[in-house]
């Protein structure tokens, strides 16, 4: 008998993304704001279910595990599409049509991330996989009257159905090898440093396409380009939500499934770490758009997430989770702003920030501190997550030193070009004739949580790092 | 230990002031009495809880052995770090909070007359609430890691506090002079307690001491302690570190009073007795303390009886004590130096209060153009007489019992030396303070100054800390049951035993230092100048604080600039040259590899399958060299 | 074992060298004026296309295809029930019944937004 009473969060998720879509049907198309306060609303809700049944955990089906990993992503992505929900009120309302979609889609987005993370079988695993990244496409080209958001959609749409393909090739090769799609079968079956062909090339092409979703260089290219393009809150969502997803999967697979290849996927991950950190930080050096600056500094924290993989230790899982979850936040942060000032000023120029400390305070110490917490500058909460992610590369081996101060030295460099977005806002003069930034209510209070969290976290991070740690040890218990 | 009331909260005693301080910088700044008036009440209610803690502890016999000790972890990486933020309550912090709580509350509250026309009066009870907090802080830390932070947090303050009429040259040098000497200090220390990290994988002052008497590596031991010890040095002014305190002067006098006296330079003192076992683990260590703070102790009175600015005798008079208490720490007898630290707190305290309300009369620092003032300021006059007498240790004031002790112990530990000195020492003091009295208090007025008495605002705490400085001894006499050597102690709780032969000779010595400091000052007599004529080198000497500035000043001139010169050329040239060109680098192949991205989206496929390509071409070689 | 690869090199080399190979022969051989006329035109069927090639296409159609589909995969699922409805029980009745329920719920979405409308 299987026991549906464990998906109770993925059935709730499911019956508010569809009750969403029937409330948009039943009040007429003008007065369909109050959608955006209901998702709001059963987000949080949900969010409090989460919390209240952390302690949940059994297996629904052989590859369909819940326990506090699963949880604890549950409740980061729910806390992202939450964010992401209030970021887009002002947003969409201007968009002025279909907002029921618009935040219907967004629902099962996350369902498709909480299946995604929570799947330890290859096939549920990737159908999570592709309703997140199919209501991903629909979102991203979802300003209509903007070509720039179609050819995002276009590129993420075909970039996306490559990277589908060539991970469904590899989970077929591993099927084949090994003749089972669970993670924990698989891992039982290969015979330990035992390397068959196939298998390795499964491997490889199932990393290089969680790899597309994590923007690993040189798996990065559409990022940029579809950031830019689509909707500031999607662009927020997609940067934290997908990838996170991507990770708690892509860590489920290495260390459940393939936990005595690691000699063969270590060097592979630490190529991609040091790719995406040195890449994209030099690259983020001369954009002149935030939202392409930040899609960098996105392919970046991938980098330095991927740290915590190449540590393959506990230490490094537990520091992977514990960054995630602050990243949701910094970047979340930074998105707000931009979104609070595309609202009014309608520009994603950094030049356009000039003077934003004036014009409104908060958007621009909510700014400032979410990129100095992208850096990792004390007392904000980025920097016990790094030190977490690098002194795991470094426990892990000393002969990994260079990692973690290659990954030091990146830092710093990325302290210059968020300083640029700073330093505009700080000494710039704004144009005479732009006003006070206009903020709704719900947002003003959101990016004063995001702050408080931030600090808080960076004070005292104990709570969430205990939090963290616990969830990544119920991956590796049997 | 089930019904506590007042310990469990505990944390509330540095976390009120700590709110004090930004509700004062971003709400009631405008406001001045609102501003005073949250200080005060922030710092007034933990007094009350302070005072609750001791009375409980107290009440339910927690003792040095058996702390309250709450604690949860901060920061933690598995296997590597694990760093706490919790309290220590034992008798000794227990102490500790009330004298500073008690001497904070009394400053705050005579600052509101002090400072009462200065503009930046709000900023003052912030700074003074931040400060509150940091040292209540640092009373409370149960690891090293913690009262390390607080360490630097009460720096910050005193070098804000000393700048704080940063307009005037002098003040923002000081302030800067403070700073830079303390973090010399301060990075020993740091290095001290890594050092113990390193060693035994805690900062945790309780598993510290537990684990530091098993531990047999001596040298290695000595390196961390004596590192340790640099901390004190530096913040509670020893020899040879002393050199910022007497610029520290500069800052309002009610800060002289709380910080530069009673409570923060004390910091060093209490540090050395949280890790007193580390000390006294190390009979070599424990030599270096006693010497440095016997001399600091004989070194600073002796300069002090040459100077004419009525702060800079007392803060020489404060470096004097501080090197007693450093040296009771040394001879073994922490009770007393904890005992001094108590009493000195209060009389010192009282003393440079005093003295404020007379520069607050008469905007004057230098004592020869002051005297008589006592027909003007009766309440002054009298609570500093009280002070210099309990400083100068003539009994039964506060300060004779506790120096007695220090002596005594000197004496009965062996070290016939320093126990010689210091009753010199006794001397000095009682003359340099009863100097500085007849000059200021008594006589006829000089530069035709007059005083006026200070508002209430400011005699009443002069008052209570009057009564403090006569009463406050007799918790802790050779002739009190279960005193303060049963109470604040190491290793055992101990009565301490009356020797008339130290109680004698130092009164009689005291006396002697105000007799002479009668007969050359207080009565009219060209003695003193005729003196100065003919040991004009010796004055010259001791005016000039023994040339010590000027030395430092000749190594940083031509030591240190001299290096500066070769480091700055280097720097310009080399280090400069070689970042200039990373920055470059980085920047130019930022702007190259941009390039990479087309917007093309056949580009971007090729890439990715290019990738995939070599990933599989590359693993498939490396897993053939594998197998 | 390398020499396995080896011989995958070698094939991978044979195969990659006959592609190019007949490209490069290919355009050596080539008659060297350019194309012209008849030669440039379309020749897979008779008829020359009328306008450009690169029309639009009325999105409606894959509306409607996607709609068909909704049935279609109703109908896959719902044989193989009815044909075991007897032993699968009340539990198989609830789930059909949610399941053709988010698909009707689809429906009528489609039907809502005017999907089904021809423009």
């Amino acid at each position: 008998m299987v026991n549906f009473g464990l998906l109770y969060m993925e059935i709730a998720t499911a019956a508010l993304g569809l009750m969403l879509l029937a409330w948009g049907l039943l009040v007429p198309k003008r007065e369909r704001q109050g959608i955006a306060y209901l998702t709001a609303a059963g987000l949080l809700a949900l969010l409090a279910l989460a919390w209240c049944t952390r302690g949940a955990a059994g297996t629904v089906l052989p590859g369909y595990t819940i326990d506090l990993y699963s949880i604890y992503f549950k409740s980061l992505f729910l806390t992202a599409a939450f964010l992401a929900t209030i970021c887009s009120f002002d947003y969409v309302a201007k968009m002025g049509f279909n907002q029921g979609e618009y935040y219907a889609l967004l629902v099962f987005a996350t369902l498709g991330m909480m299946v995604l993370a929570t799947s330890g079988e290859l096939i549920t695993l990737y159908l999570g996989l592709e309703l997140m990244a199919i209501t991903f496409y629909i979102l991203v080209a979802y300003r209509l009257d903007d070509p720039k958001s179609a050819e995002a959609g276009i590129k993420y749409l075909l970039l996306g159905a490559l990277s589908s393909a060539i991970l469904l090739y590899g989970f077929s090769l591993i099927y084949g090898t090994c003749g089972s799609t669970v993670l924990r079968e698989i891992g039982k079956r290969i015979s330990s440093g035992q390397a068959d062909f196939a298998l390795l090339l499964g491997l490889i092409f199932v990393i290089a396409g969680f790899s597309f979703k994590v923007t690993a260089v040189p798996f990065h290219m559409w990022a940029p380009d579809v950031y830019e393009g689509a909707p500031t809150p999607i662009t927020a969502f997609l940067s934290v939500g997908s990838k996170a997803a991507a990770f708690a999967a892509l860590i489920r697979i290495l260390f459940l499934g393939f936990d005595n290849q690691a000699f063969l996927w270590l060097p592979l991950v630490t190529v991609l770490s040091v790719l995406s950190m040195v890449l994209g930080n030099l690259v983020a050096i001369p954009q002149k758009n935030v939202k392409r600056l930040l899609a960098y500094s996105s392919v970046a924290q991938g980098g330095y997430l991927l740290l915590g993989i190449v540590s393959a230790s506990l230490l490094g899982i537990g520091a992977i989770l514990y960054y995630a979850m602050i990243y949701v936040f910094a970047n979340m942060g930074a998105f707000m702003a931009a979104t609070a000032f595309y609202n009014n000023d309608r520009s994603d120029e950094i030049k356009d920030y000039a003077g934003l400390a004036r014009r409104a305070p908060l958007v621009a110490a909510v700014m400032l501190f979410s990129v100095a917490s992208l850096a990792g500058i004390p007392p904000l909460a980025g920097f016990p997550g790094k030190l977490y992610l690098f002194s795991s590369v470094v426990a892990r081996d000393y002969s990994y030193l260079w990692l973690a101060l290659l990954g030091l030295l990146m830092s710093a460099v990325s302290v210059y070009y968020y300083l640029q977005i700073v330093k505009a806002m700080y000494t710039g003069n704004p144009a005479p004739q732009k006003g006070a930034l206009q903020v709704s209510r719900g947002m003003e209070v959101a990016m004063l949580l995001v702050l408080g969290i931030l600090f808080f976290l960076g004070i005292y991070p104990t709570p969430l790092t205990n939090y963290a740690f616990k969830a990544g040890e119920t991956l590796f218990m049997p | 230990m089930a019904n506590l009331y007042w310990i469990p909260k505990a944390w509330l005693i540095p976390l009120l002031p700590a709110l004090a301080f930004p509700f004062i910088a971003f709400i009631t700044r405008k406001a001045r009495g609102l501003s005073a008036l949250t200080a005060i009440l922030a710092i007034g209610v933990s007094l009350v809880i302070s005072l609750g803690v001791l009375w409980e502890v107290i009440a339910h016999g927690i003792t040095m052995d058996n702390p309250v000790e709450y604690s949860t972890v901060w920061l933690q990486i598995p296997q590597l770090l694990k760093i706490e933020a919790g309290l220590l309550i034992d008798p000794l912090s227990a102490v500790m909070l009330l004298v500073v709580t008690l001497v904070a509350f009394l400053v705050e509250i005579y600052s509101i007359g002090y400072m009462e026309d200065d503009p930046g009066f709000s900023v003052f009870f912030a700074y003074l609430s931040l400060f509150g907090a940091s040292m209540l802080g640092l009373v409370l830390a149960n690891n090293y890691f913690m009262i390390y932070f607080f360490w630097e947090l009460v720096g910050l303050c005193s070098y804000l506090l000393i700048g704080f009429w940063y307009h005037r040259a002098e003040a923002a040098r000081a302030g800067f002079k403070a700073f830079v000497v303390n973090r010399l200090a301060d990075f020993g220390f740091l290095l001290g307690f890594f050092f113990l990290f390193i060693i035994f994988h805690t900062f945790n002052f309780r598993e510290l001491a537990a684990a530091i008497p098993a531990y047999h590596n001596v040298g290695l031991l000595t390196v961390a302690a004596l590192l340790v010890f640099t901390g004190p040095i530096g913040k509670s002014a020893q020899f040879p570190l002393h050199v910022w305190l007497p610029d520290a002067m500069e800052g309002p006098t009610p800060v002289s009073a709380l910080i530069h006296a009673a409570t923060m330079v004390a910091a060093g003192v209490y540090l050395l007795a949280r890790a007193y076992v580390l000390f006294a683990s190390l009979p070599n260590v424990m030599l270096v303390v006693a010497y440095v703070g016997g001399f600091t102790a004989i070194f600073a009175a002796t300069i002090a009886i040459a100077q004419r600015d009525i702060k800079r005798i007392l803060a020489y008079s404060t470096i004097s004590q501080l090197g007693y208490m450093v040296m009771a720490m040394g001879v073994g007898s922490m009770t007393a130096g904890i005992f001094h630290l108590t009493t000195h707190a209060f009389f010192k305290a009282l003393l440079f209060l005093a003295a404020g309300s007379v520069i607050h009369a008469l905007h004057e620092q230098d004592i020869f153009r002051m005297g008589g003032l006592y027909k003007d300021m009766k309440v002054t006059t009298v609570t500093f007489i009280i002070g210099a007498l309990a400083l100068a240790g003539i009994p039964p004031f506060a300060g004779f019992w506790s120096k007695d002790e220090i002596l005594a112990a000197a004496y009965h530990n062996g070290f016939l030396g320093l126990y010689i000195l210091g009753t010199l020492v006794a001397f000095l003091t009682a003359f340099y303070m009863f100097r500085l009295i007849f000059i200021t208090f008594f006589g006829e007025r000089r530069a035709g100054l007059h005083g006026h008495e200070s508002p209430p605002v400011m005699t009443i705490p002069l008052g209570i800390l009057a009564l403090l400085s006569i009463f406050a001894g007799f918790v802790g006499t050779p002739f009190t049951a279960r005193g303060f050597s049963t109470f604040v102690y190491y290793a055992a709780p101990h009565e301490v035993e009356p020797d008339y032969m130290v109680m004698a000779l130092s009164t009689l010595v005291a006396l002697a230092g105000i007799a002479l400091a009668w007969w050359l000052y207080g009565r009219p007599s060209d003695l003193p100048e005729r003196l100065k004529e003919s040991y004009r080198w010796a004055y010259n000497l001791l005016w000039n604080k023994f040339y010590i500035d000027e030395f430092y000043l000749w190594i940083y001139r031509r030591i240190f600039w001299g290096l500066a010169e070769a480091f700055h050329w280097h720097d310009r040239h080399v280090v400069d040259g070689l970042w200039d060109g990373v920055g470059d680098v980085t920047r130019a192949s930022g702007q190259k590899l941009r390039y990479l991205q087309t917007g093309n989206l056949q580009t971007y496929a090729l890439v990715f399958f290019t990738a995939v390509v070599v990933i599989a071409l590359w693993m498939a070689g490396m897993g053939g060299m594998i197998r | 074992m390398l020499q396995q690869y080896a011989i995958i090199g070698i094939f991978l080399l044979g195969a990659v060298g006959t592609a190019v190979g007949s490209i490069v022969v290919n355009w050596l051989v080539r008659p060297k004026p350019e194309p012209k006329g008849d030669k440039r035109a379309t020749y897979e069927c008779g008829l020359e296309t009328i306008g450009p090639t690169w029309v639009q296409f009325k999105a409606r159609y894959f509306l409607y295809a996607l709609v068909f589909l909704l049935f279609d995969v109703e109908t896959i699922f719902l044989y193989p029930w009815a044909v075991g409805f007897q032993e699968l029980g009340f539990l198989a009745f609830v789930e059909m019944m949610i399941f053709i329920g988010i698909l009707a719920l689809g429906l009528w979405y489609a039907w809502k937004e005017e999907g089904l409308k021809w423009l």
